[in-house]
């Protein structure tokens, strides 16, 4: 337990000496809050609308969650089905990366149009950016099983599911959980993305309704807020994800 | 990192942050007068165009580079923080962006009434804002808008559902319940050519009538250089004069900057503009004229809804009145 606090400190101190140089520099020169506040102002709007804040940051959340959870479920599946022959994937691979190439606020008002406003669309909007690096850590995960035990399943005619479970599945896992961290962070863009476009207003709006309208009204400091809050959300999803890594790699541990 | 990268680093960031420093009125004034426009060219900046072409600028011995804005350009800040000597903003956002510490003076209103509105399709049962508002109907807007706070104390809103407002009108024409707010003379306009009729709710009704359209410049400008911003007005009155009476030749230039607006619809908007630019008021004082009694009244209301705390006097953030009425 030790080891690990300690472990902490150093990005915690690069942490606070970034935010005290931000501190001293913007006091230093009066540069106007409009423009850049300082984080103690960031703070300050951080502790004033808290439990409006609390709310909004919620509903990122939950639609983060369930973007990253479509994204992680339909990228494993598809990257599995991929990896069951080669024609496939050649033919298939190129059209997923079209998920990877898609510049996501040029088709998010199109989501809104197929999708109507709110939550779906959100949601959907996450998933779209959050999906490729799971597919692909899926493709190159399962294709690194050992070519040796691939022939000695071939041997004794395993069937395409046991192959997959009980060949392709303990081999890949490492790389379809580095996929799944690539979309915590991914999935996190693409629900604030989602809310510029379909996010509803009202007491509770999402992050992503809060950072436009406080850019509206030339509120710097909650928009830094409100952007903080939504890094927290991709931070805690890495987290996550970095927990079932830890029990995974103690489960599959060759 | 290395010390010397570190180091780098610092500097870099300092140069970066000694940028964004408020304009000084120590500062010499460049040679040419920077003229952030806050969307592309159409006509609600056909004067300015129209002073530009005619060489009114010129005249009063101005060299101005009129700089074309679009969606999230941040025309405020930047004239504000002395980025642009002139931008054009909305007068609530002179009154907001002075609550957070940035100081504009607006020298000339374009609208003397607000051509932000709310449009409906003409197939639409809703006849009048009061009775949008008391609906459950879905109206695209910005979130938070003082008007719209405005319209719920008046009319309840309750049920409304307020979604983002991403500028498109795709979105409105394919939904034929969507309501959406606009600027009267613009999107009405091109969805009609797209043969989507509307129908078109002014939300000055609403008893919010802020000026828009201003041309504002920063305090610390407007003090050090008032000769500068009385030559600016005059050459935009003669620009907007010019343009009222015949925009088909400034629609021509604008069109062939602006794609997405042909000259014909452009056309049409000059037209539709023309009775929110002129009013008692400028055939009194001259066109773009503002008075202290309007500013006030925003500024209270704008108070009383809550976005701002302080009322400003209103000469801090007009000036008026250097410039002989016609």
């Amino acid at each position: 337990m030790k080891h690990r606090s300690l472990a902490l400190l150093p990005p915690l101190i690069a942490i606070a000496a970034a935010l005290l140089l931000w501190e001293i520099a913007v006091r230093a020169m009066n540069v106007p809050a409009y423009l850049l506040p300082p984080p103690s102002r960031v703070a300050v709007a951080l502790w004033d609308d808290r439990a409006a804040l609390a709310m909004s940051t919620m509903r990122t959340a939950s639609a983060t969650l369930a973007g990253f959870l479509i994204a992680a479920v339909l990228g494993i599946v598809i990257g599995s089905l991929l990896s069951t022959s080669r024609r496939l994937e050649r033919g298939l691979y190129p059209l997923t990366l079209l998920f990877q190439m898609v510049p996501l606020v040029a088709i998010a008002p199109l989501l809104v149009i197929w999708l109507g406003n709110g939550i779906r669309t959100v949601i959907a909007s996450s998933a779209v950016v959050a999906i490729f690096p799971v597919i692909a850590n899926t493709l190159s995960g399962l294709r690194s099983a050992d070519p040796h035990l691939d022939e000695l399943f071939t041997l004794h005619h395993a069937t395409r599911w046991q192959r997959w479970f009980k060949l392709g599945l303990p081999s890949a896992v490492p790389s379809m959980l580095t996929g799944c961290r690539i979309a915590a962070g991914l999935a996190t863009i693409g629900a604030v993305v989602g809310e510029f476009v379909a996010g509803f207003g009202g007491a509770s709006a999402p992050l992503g309704i809060v950072i436009m309208t406080s850019l509206r009204e030339f509120r710097t400091e909650k928009v830094f807020a409100a952007v903080a809050l939504a890094s927290l959300v991709g931070f805690a999803l890495f987290g996550i994800v970095n927990g079932a890594a830890h029990v995974a790699a103690r489960r599959y541990a060759a | 990192m290395s010390r010397i990268l570190r180091i780098a680093f610092t500097i870099m960031a300092c140069w970066v942050l000694a940028g964004c420093r408020d304009a000084s009125p120590s500062e010499p004034a460049p040679s040419t007068i920077r003229l952030q426009l806050n969307w592309v060219p159409e006509p609600e900046f056909g004067g300015i165009y129209a002073a530009d072409a005619a060489g009114f600028f010129r005249d009063e011995g101005l060299q101005v580079e009129i700089i074309k804005g679009g969606p999230g350009v941040a025309a405020p800040q930047l004239a504000a923080s002395g980025r642009v000597e002139f931008a054009v903003v909305g007068g609530e956002q002179i009154l907001t962006l002075g609550e957070a510490g940035g100081e504009l003076v607006g020298i000339y209103a374009i609208y003397q009434d607000d051509p932000m509105a709310v449009m409906v399709h003409a197939t639409s049962p809703f006849a009048s804002l009061e009775e949008l508002w008391k609906s459950d109907a879905t109206v695209a807007c910005e979130a938070n808008l003082s008007w719209v706070t405005m319209l719920n104390e008046k009319f309840g809103g309750a049920s409304l559902k307020i979604v983002p407002h991403g500028g498109s009108i795709a979105l409105f024409a394919a939904d034929s319940n969507l309501a959406q707010q606009c600027f009267v003379f613009a999107e009405p306009v091109a969805l009609e050519m797209q043969g989507v009729a509307t129908k078109v709710f002014l939300v000055k009704e609403s008893g919010f009538n802020p000026y828009n359209g201003v041309i504002a410049t920063s305090a610390a400008y407007a003090k050090a250089n008032p000769e500068t911003c009385a030559k600016v007005r005059r050459a935009l009155q003669r620009g907007w004069e010019r343009y009222l009476k015949d925009p088909a030749p400034t629609n021509a230039v604008m069109a062939a900057m602006n794609p997405a607006m042909t000259k014909e619809a452009m056309d049409i908007a000059a037209k539709r503009q023309q009775p929110l630019i002129e009013s008692p008021d400028t055939e009194r004082l001259g066109l773009g004229a503002m008075t202290a009694e309007r500013w006030s009244n925003t500024a209270q209301q704008l108070q009383r809804l809550g976005k701002i705390t302080t009322l400003p006097a209103p000469e801090e953030i007009f000036l008026w009145g250097t410039s002989a009425p016609r």
